[in-house]
């Protein structure tokens, strides 16, 4: 009969096509893998990609080649992550910037929807940075200050959306102070501004500030993780400082597009975190200011979340978004 | 004396056979990423990066520097030989130097660059040590009203750029700056003139406009013109500079090194500004500025010292202070902090063999640049007798990739080819590129800097003239308004008397 004919021709098809599709996830990875990064050598991204890039190479034996494509926040490399296909070969970098962009860009994809979680790379807080010329030595003096002068005064960013834009919002609201936004291309021109004395408080990145802080070119008033850094002992977090209820954390994580099978993401999720344990990355992300944080795909997943929601009531309450 | 002595230990440091090994690799791998279009610093030594882990800093160091100013040496080769910029700061270099080898000068063109870039290495080199500390802190002071009224200054010199018919040139100036407001508005996020289209949020890239405008441009007018074809190869006229050509370049290699040495220690200048300001300087002091534009060896010598001796100072803010002046030095920074070194003051003090071994592997590496590149000319000027159906593909194939590894995107492909066509439409009308370029660094940049400064200042104009290094260029550009316009009023007035 015909009809049985081509029923056990499909059944045989789906047959192979099962055992090749479960033969390429055993064998996987059989050639190398692409991790997007979607900003600019340099960069926190890059850095912290191309650290984990490397260790995955080994654990993998297979070469993870790093393709760097910048451009709109993050919006173009992403998207090319979230139009390949989903066998494992394309993943993609991700950031805090991530969580912001659906409430200040019109995507081409789906922030949630359109990704499989891998897993945490590291965080690394923001930290409170004055001139030494401005007369406060603490957060309380500097929320004193701002509620002195509303508006007066003025911080550094690198620019709008940026990292160290939304740290400042977010402080902003919580201490209900009101300090002017200077934005400048990129966090390199705007460290320079502050340390110059121009503008005279930065809501910067830790990685990028630490030499500042201990040459004395800047005051730490505080870092913005619930507690102190181990690279800045002395500096009081932020909450504990004054405003108990702030925190500003950057991360990394790494994801791949949407339906890549689960054996291939429970692979990398294992190289990962088997990257994350050796001493280099360790010795490396201490370098950077950063620090290495393990969460399971779900809890990345569900971490993604509650951090859009977060940004979203900064980038609204905050009227960052432009018109 | 102390400067003496660390000069010597520097170079103990520097004249290790691995060091030499390095600073060799780095210079080599320079000389050709700046050939080649596009592939700029940044990437290479992105890419590079994760090898230098296991280097010991100051090798790493070197090499990467190496890369960096061995890049401004090799980004003229393509400017003179082919018009194609393989720097963003030998653009200028394409207005004269193209000029000279469609004139058999191509030999002397290169060679003079060569010998300019040697010059301002080691003065940039020296200055470093010297005054590296001192002038940095001093950089420090330049706050986004000084930055503004800099750049207006400029803006204002750049009439002297306009060949010709003056209202062509304001009108390429003008179109520049539009050009340049293209992307993300820095202070509120807006998109200017992006069309919906995601790639041009941040903006055109330079690289892409260069060779557009360029190279391709050069190109099509070229196969419009087959008689013209054969015109430059048949008369090489000499490989090296006359004694004339010499007497000359002195001048102009003076002051786009010290030009150059003043912008680069600046960290809010871009890259091409340098070599501008030397260009215009040259024109307007010249006796005859119609020469210009035509192939004067002067065009050549100062903008190529000033771009060098800019890439060698821009080591000053990132040495003494730790703060990077532009991305590549971000990417230097990144790889000293990997190394567990933290730049600043106190590496002078704590790893001297850090900071004076690569000063001196600097100039090392700079004479290895022009004992590298000298010798090339005879080979890359020979490169112009191939016959054009094998050059002109391969240009066109180089500038593709270069434009393309920008940003791994083959929009800037398509948009370079739009450009093309644009910079054919300009040499039909006459119209010259070069003010267009100005207008195109220079406008974001005032822009920028003139928000930021009445931004701080709460909308107050007077911010410009009341800090004393903004006044000091507010009068200065005055002046320059004085000079070129006098001249003008007074053979008017010749002409009413008459």
């Amino acid at each position: 009969m015909p009809k049985l004919r081509s029923l056990l021709l499909t059944a045989a098809g789906l047959l192979v096509a099962l055992a090749t599709s479960a033969s390429a996830q055993s064998d996987y990875p059989n050639r190398p893998v692409r991790l997007i990064i979607p900003f600019p050598p340099g960069g926190s991204n890059d850095v912290v990609g191309r650290m984990i890039g490397t260790q995955l190479s080994q654990q993998l034996g297979k070469q993870v080649i790093i393709d760097n494509r910048a451009g709109a926040g993050g919006v173009i490399g992403t998207e090319i992550a979230a139009k390949a296909p989903a066998d494992g070969y394309t993943i993609l970098v991700i950031s805090l910037a991530h969580a912001v962009n659906p409430w200040l860009y019109k995507l081409p994809y789906e922030p949630i929807k359109a990704f499989a979680p891998i897993g945490v790379m590291g965080s690394g807080p923001n930290v409170v940075v004055v001139h030494p010329d401005l007369p406060v030595h603490s957060i309380k003096e500097l929320v004193a200050l701002a509620k002195q002068k509303p508006g007066d005064l003025q911080y550094a960013s690198a620019g709008v959306g940026s990292f160290q834009h939304l740290g400042a919002e977010l402080f902003k609201l919580e201490a209900g102070v009101d300090i002017l936004h200077v934005p400048f291309k990129g966090g390199g021109p705007a460290m320079i501004d502050v340390v110059g004395g121009h503008t005279k408080v930065m809501f910067s990145s830790l990685v990028q500030t630490t030499p500042h802080i201990k040459t004395g070119k800047l005051r730490a008033l505080g870092v913005g993780s619930k507690e102190r850094s181990k690279v800045l002992p002395d500096v009081p977090s932020v909450a504990e400082a004054g405003v108990p209820t702030y925190e500003a954390v950057n991360w990394w994580g790494i994801v791949a597009p949407a339906g890549t099978p689960q054996p291939i993401i429970d692979k990398l999720h294992a190289a990962l975190t088997a990257s994350q344990d050796t001493a280099d990355v360790e010795k490396q992300f201490a370098s950077e200011g950063a620090t290495v944080v393990k969460k399971s795909p779900t809890e990345f997943g569900a971490f993604m979340v509650s951090e859009m929601n977060k940004w979203e009531q900064v980038v609204k309450k905050g009227g960052i978004k432009a018109e | 004396m102390d400067l003496f002595q660390n000069l010597i230990f520097g170079f103990g440091v520097a004249l290790s056979w691995q060091n030499l090994l390095y600073c060799m690799i780095g210079v080599s791998v320079g000389t050709l990423i700046g050939v080649l279009p596009g592939i700029g610093p940044l990437a290479t030594i992105a890419m590079l990066l994760p090898i230098t882990f296991n280097v010991a800093p100051v090798g790493a160091l070197i090499m990467l520097a190496g890369i960096y100013y061995g890049a401004q040496y090799g980004g003229s080769t393509t400017a003179i030989l082919v018009n194609l910029p393989g720097e963003t700061s030998a653009v200028v270099t394409c207005i004269d130097g193209y000029q000279m080898a469609r004139q058999g000068r191509a030999g002397p063109a290169l060679a003079i660059a060569a010998i300019g870039s040697f010059i301002a290495g080691t003065f940039g080199t020296m200055l470093i040590a010297v005054a590296g500390p001192p002038l940095a802190e001093l950089a420090l002071k330049f706050g986004a009203p000084e930055y503004f009224s800099l750049m207006l200054m400029g803006l204002v010199a750049a009439a002297v750029l306009a060949q010709g018919d003056i209202m062509k040139s304001l009108a390429m100036v003008a179109l520049g700056l539009l050009l340049g407001i293209v992307g993300t508005d820095v202070n509120t996020g807006v998109q200017r003139f992006s069309l919906g289209i995601t790639e041009l949020s941040d903006g055109i890239g330079f690289i892409v406009v260069a060779v557009g405008v360029f190279a391709i441009g050069e190109i099509v007018a070229n196969l419009g013109n087959p008689e013209e074809r054969s015109v430059f190869t048949g008369k090489v006229k000499g490989l090296m500079p006359t004694w004339a050509d010499f007497k000359q370049s002195v001048g102009p290699i003076t002051r786009g090194t010290l030009l150059g040495s003043f912008f680069g220690v600046l960290p809010g200048t871009g890259p091409a500004i340098a070599s501008f300001a030397s260009y215009m300087v040259e024109k307007k002091i010249a006796k005859d500025p119609s020469r210009f534009g035509k192939g004067a060896i002067e065009g050549v010598a100062g903008p190529e010292a000033a771009n060098n001796a800019d890439a060698q100072c821009k080591f000053i803010p990132m040495l003494t202070l730790g703060l990077p002046a532009s991305s590549v030095m971000a990417l230097m920074l990144g790889a000293l902090t990997i190394q567990g070194i933290q730049p600043g003051p106190e590496v002078m003090v704590t790893r001297p063999e850090l900071f004076w071994g690569l000063i001196a592997s600097m100039w090392i590496g700079n004479l290895m640049l022009v004992v590298l590149n000298l010798p090339m000319i005879g080979l890359w000027v020979k490169l112009l007798k191939v016959p054009y159906r094998f050059l002109f593909p391969a240009i066109m194939a180089f500038s593709a990739i270069g434009v393309y590894s920008v940003n791994n995107s083959s929009f800037e492909i398509y948009l370079t080819a739009l450009f093309g066509v644009i910079g054919f439409i300009w040499i039909k009308l006459g119209c010259s590129p070069a003010p267009m370029l100005l207008g195109f660094v220079l406008g974001p940049m005032m822009e920028e800097h003139l928000r930021r400064a009445m931004l701080m200042s709460k909308g107050d104009p007077s911010v410009f003239v009341t800090r004393p290094i903004s006044l000091g260029f507010i009068i200065a550009t005055v002046l320059i308004l004085v000079v070129i316009i006098l001249p003008a009023v007074r053979s008017r007035r010749g002409e009413i008397a008459g």
